[in-house]
């Protein structure tokens, strides 16, 4: 199972996703899609300017290979201090 | 990330480990009165992670002898220390810099969100403008 994290403004729309990955997903810009489809809300979200997208507690800057086994995280923009 | 701590306790404890250190440059980072209270969400797991990688950096960067970096999440009112940087070097450049570097990069480059509450409406706090600016400077 595949755990899909939401943080900041973009954990509003969704809670944590426990889920099996649907075959047609093998890369985190699938997955974008794909959870845009079911939730028009978190599609809008994901589209905002700033987002990070981090896999396996790693930012990436460009789509990547996802498997099962695997913790994405996808958070609006960072703000601390 | 922590609940509410003394940044004097912690800055003098800093101090007393230091040995041959010319300069400590701290910053401490204070919760501001436009909001009734802010609210500081991180990634367990990963933000720990994140801000050990940007002192590290800073240590390698500048030559540092030592840096602190404690940072709160959670609730938090008008007057609450939020955040307190500590960098030690032999010479104040170094500490000044790298204390600025981390403080940039804590801004917008590390896990965690700001939220505020006024008048009983809450609303998520992006970076500025400024704050992106600020974090090119770093950039060479």
């Amino acid at each position: 199972m595949a755990k899909i994290l939401f943080y900041g403004r973009l954990s509003e729309c969704s809670d944590t996703l426990d889920i099996t990955l649907p075959k047609m997903i093998k890369t985190t810009s699938d997955l974008m899609v794909w959870l845009g489809s079911q939730n028009p809300a978190l599609k809008k979200a994901l589209e905002a300017n700033g987002n990070r997208v981090a896999v396996n507690r790693t930012m990436i800057s460009t789509s990547c290979i996802i498997t099962d086994k695997d913790e994405i995280a996808f958070m609006s923009p960072l703000s601390g201090g | 990330m922590t609940e509410a701590f003394d940044p004097e306790l912690e800055l003098a404890r800093f101090r007393n480990y230091q040995k041959n250190t010319g300069a400590i440059v701290s910053f401490t980072g204070i919760v501001r009165s436009d909001a009734d209270t802010l609210i500081l969400s991180h990634y367990p797991g990963f933000t720990d992670d994140e801000v050990k990688r940007v002192g590290e950096q800073a240590l390698e960067r500048w030559g540092l002898k030592d840096y602190m970096i404690i940072h709160r999440v959670g609730e938090m009112q008008a007057g609450d220390v939020i955040v307190l940087v500590a960098a030690a070097s032999r010479h104040r450049r170094d500490a000044f810099e790298a204390t600025d570097y981390i403080m940039d990069k804590l801004k917008s480059d590390v896990p965690f969100w700001k939220q505020e509450k006024r008048d009983g409406a809450v609303k998520w706090i992006e970076p500025r403008a400024q704050d992106k600016d600020d974090l090119k400077r770093w950039e060479t």
